[in-house]
């Protein structure tokens, strides 16, 4: 599904990402594992092409046919708009506190792929319903929601949009245990439904039960790559070790 | 960086301009009332460097006592300003609760009415000379400063050393001013800079509108309201200097106060 | 709670027109030469004893301060603002004719004021590093360094003095029809000199904010996802928007303090220069009335930017809800 070569990331000089290279098989649930620091979020940026200005990349990232680290502004965008989704990890943040909710899940949702407000009122009402939210949130405004509530409403538009590949990014670490438990089932769901998914995390937690694939990264660089229960059994870097030990 | 060498430039200038207007005893090349009527609306040029007025005063000299006089009024009224403004703000936001409510309702209020009216209701009763103007530009420029003293000190009464001098017993006075206003002083700065930049405002504003200092005194203002005539008669001269130099303090005032904020801002982030 | 607010707003403004009439009265009442007779509109000798005993009366004048505070209050408050006493007419009439000139010369400005102001930021700000972006923050600051009416006397000189295109004092020309073209030709260099000392201002708050919130999070997250430019920057300038209004409310006061000057120099025929000459003679009543109104339309303009804040920031509107 896609493909990283050799990835480096330098921000102002400093090497943040070096020499990456992984893959993010189709259909999978892949877990990103590493620190904060690691270099986790940076990849990110490079795959969406949102890394701050300063920064130098070398490498590649196929995805389909196309290079992303060379793809036109256009490209990139078609790509973030009609196959990707990403989540982060601010929810509070994520939506614009001077718009109402209903306008912002549309321009996250519907009208990414064209489709008329009626429709997506209907549909969306649908999906909150699934996940526990009532549908007056849509005529609410960003601050007058909890941090879960706005996390739950951007898989919403996931679930809207079903993309070929959902990026999140520590979606979970600003959640409390019970919202964070039942988010990951919402990813479990979307991936049934035939969405790659790649989670970006520090919390083996959170990997364990949920993901198929597993990266490992420390420092900018990936130390260890593999299936979860080959990593979780045979570990081989001392750095996936002391992490699997200090688990329990 | 580029900040701190702004900010080196832009105090220099106004270094230069205040030492020149302080010192104008001694550097001005005619008594400022010396009329020559052989020499009205003389050019700039040889025995008047900037030339001369509509009466043959020589411009250069008059400018020099025009800047200290629009100075000392602009910084003594903002000296005023500042004990009033340390006074009301620091009250309300140390004794707080009702008091501050209605303190700041008052202030709020006075903040709405354009303080140029006022300082004009003010002028008509005071028949204002160079002191007059001095108090009625101070007692209209406060309010800024005692909201800022007021938002500080109530950001700074939580702070843990101040509840631990509390604790000791240390009278109020010496927390207000040990305490409270020191760590106030680099905002209250900003804000006095600015200040100084509306009150040499509203001086030469006045002046010009010929209900400010007495005209026989020169102040930058009074001399751009002479100038408005000279003008039509094609005696640039007469207004372009006092003008340039309004305009070189007031944006040096400017962009130092833009320094500070901006100096202010990084630390703050820190 | 959308009425609670609009009734504490109110209050504000109450409180402000109360604020003023007391500094004036009491200013105009410890001046030298502000007795009695100033009501009289100059008339003195030609008023009848009746008639002053009739003035006297309405005025409380041979009561105490406060009581005369209170009588005249009334009277203000139902528009009989005593007569002016260097032209002897009523001060209400006098005030009605100059209003129209004011409002027009205010509303002018602060239209081209807005309308500039919101393309210069949004355009700098929506553009950071451009040409744009880094030269208006330079000629934001210089352009509120130059005191206005050295511009409009600069202005005087190239464009009727040099040029003679257009006039360069008053309200209507002695010899022209006094009609509308008669009027924009006057209005256009005073409110041109307004706009060029003020625009730069507004816009370098609108410039600062957009690009403040073109960095926030939610920018970010929203091009991640690839939602439309459009939208996004629709988004960001509802929310730059808050402390531009904000900022506007702020110097509203100030910038029509600043209409006061221009007024004068231009000779504009509106209630800033008629403040002013009414210090110059000493007229009383006229500048009591002339401070009120002015007082009035401020505080009229800031409960309209209030309203306006009230319909643009949900935090303000939705807090009032909870609370």
């Amino acid at each position: 599904m896609l493909e990283v070569k050799e990835l480096t990331i330098v921000v102002n000089g400093a090497t943040v990402v070096n020499r990456s290279s992984f893959f993010i098989p189709n259909g999978k649930i892949t877990a990103m594992i590493g620190e904060s620091g690691s270099g986790k979020s940076m990849t990110v940026a490079a795959l969406l092409k949102i890394l701050p200005a300063g920064a130098n990349t070398s490498g590649e990232i196929r995805y389909k046919s196309a290079n992303l680290l060379e793809a036109t502004k256009e490209e990139v965008t078609a790509i973030r708009k009609n196959e990707f989704f990403t989540i982060f990890q601010d929810a509070m943040n994520s939506f614009n506190p001077s718009i109402k909710m209903d306008r912002q899940l549309y321009a996250f949702s519907a009208g990414r792929i064209g489709e008329d407000h009626t429709t997506y009122r209907k549909k969306m009402k649908d999906i909150l319903g699934k996940l526990g939210l009532s549908a007056d949130i849509l005529d609410r405004y960003p601050f007058e929601l909890s941090g879960g509530m706005l996390q739950r409403c951007m898989i919403a538009c996931a679930l809207y949009v079903k993309p070929a590949l959902l990026i999140a990014d520590e979606p979970t670490s600003a959640l409390d245990k019970v919202v964070q438990k039942e988010f990951l089932k919402w990813l479990r769901l979307l991936n049934e439904n035939g969405t790659t998914v790649l989670l970006i995390t520090h919390d083996l937690d959170v990997v364990t039960g949920l993901a198929d694939e597993m990266i490992v990264m420390q420092k900018g660089e990936i130390v260890e790559t593999g299936t979860v229960s080959e990593i979780f059994s045979r570990p081989t870097h001392d750095y996936t070790k002391r992490l699997l030990d200090s688990r329990f | 960086m580029k900040t701190r060498k702004n900010l080196v430039f832009w105090c220099s200038l106004l270094g230069l301009t205040l030492v020149l207007t302080l010192f104008s005893d001694v550097l001005a090349t005619h008594p400022v009332n010396e009329m020559d009527l052989d020499a009205v609306y003389a050019p700039p040029g040889e025995g008047h460097l900037l030339g001369t007025d509509h009466l043959g005063r020589d411009v250069f000299s008059r400018l020099l006592q025009g800047g200290k006089v629009t100075l000392t009024v602009a910084g003594l009224s903002v000296a005023l300003s500042f004990a009033i403004g340390v006074i009301y703000g620091g009250i309300s936001g140390y004794v707080g609760g009702w008091t501050d409510s209605v303190m700041m309702r008052i202030l709020e209020a006075l903040i709405s009415i354009p303080s140029l009216i006022f300082v004009l209701a003010f002028q008509a009763i005071m028949q204002g000379g160079m002191w007059g103007m001095t108090v009625i530009i101070g007692m209209t420029g406060w309010f800024t400063t005692a909201r800022i003293v007021r938002s500080e000190f109530i950001r700074l009464k939580d702070a843990e050393y101040v509840k631990m001098a509390k604790m000791f017993g240390t009278p109020a006075w010496k927390i207000i001013t040990g305490h409270l206003l020191r760590n106030s002083m680099a905002p209250l700065f900003v804000v006095t800079i600015y200040n100084l930049a509306g009150a040499v405002f509203i001086e030469v504003s006045l002046s010009f509108l010929g209900i400010g200092i007495p005209p026989s005194v020169p102040s930058w203002g009074n001399m751009l309201y002479n100038a408005q005539n000279d003008i039509l008669i094609g005696a640039w001269w007469i207004g372009l200097f006092p003008g340039m130099l309004i305009f070189l303090t007031i944006l040096s005032i400017n962009f130092i106060g833009e320094a500070m904020k901006d100096s202010g801002r990084g630390r703050f982030h820190a | 709670m959308t009425v609670k607010w609009v009734g504490k707003r109110m209050m504000l403004g109450i409180l402000v027109l109360f604020i003023v009439s007391f500094l004036s009265f009491f200013i105009m009442h410890a001046g030298p030469g502000s007795s009695a007779t100033a009501y009289y509109g100059g008339n003195a000798q030609t008023l009848t004893a009746a008639e002053k005993e009739r003035i006297s009366k309405a005025f409380a004048l041979d009561r105490p301060m406060i009581v005369q505070y209170g009588a005249w209050l009334k009277e203000t408050v139902t528009g009989n603002l005593g007569m002016s006493a260097s032209v002897g007419r009523p001060v209400a009439t006098i005030l009605s004719e100059r209003l129209p000139n004011t409002l027009l010369l205010f509303g002018t400005s602060m239209l081209f004021i807005i309308l500039g102001s919101i393309w210069l930021g949004m355009a700098a700000g929506m553009k950071p590093g451009s040409l744009l972006d880094r030269g208006l923050s330079t000629f934001s600051i210089a352009s509120s360094s130059i005191p206005a009416f050295w511009v409009g006397i600069l202005f005087i000189y190239v464009f009727a003095v040099t040029l003679g295109v257009l006039p360069s004092s008053g309200t209507r020309s002695l010899s022209g029809d006094g009609g509308f073209v008669d009027k924009i030709k006057h209005l256009i260099m005073p409110a041109s000199v307004v706009v060029l000392t003020h625009v730069g201002l507004y816009a370098r708050i609108l410039q600062d904010s957009v690009k403040s919130e073109m960095r926030s999070y939610y920018v970010m997250v929203a091009r991640a996802n690839g939602v439309e430019e459009l939208e996004i920057r629709r988004g960001v300038l509802c929310k730059a928007f808050i402390p531009y209004l904000n900022y506007l409310g702020i110097t509203i006061p100030s910038f029509f303090g600043g209409s006061v000057i221009v007024e004068s120099l231009f000779s504009w025929a509106g209630l800033g220069q008629l403040l002013v000459k009414s210090v110059m003679v000493k007229d009383y009543p006229l500048l009591m009335g002339g401070i009120m109104l002015t007082g009035l339309i401020v505080v009229i303009t800031l409960f309209v930017i209030d309203v306006l804040m009230y319909i643009l920031d949900p935090k303000l509107r939705r807090g009032e809800l909870s609370g």
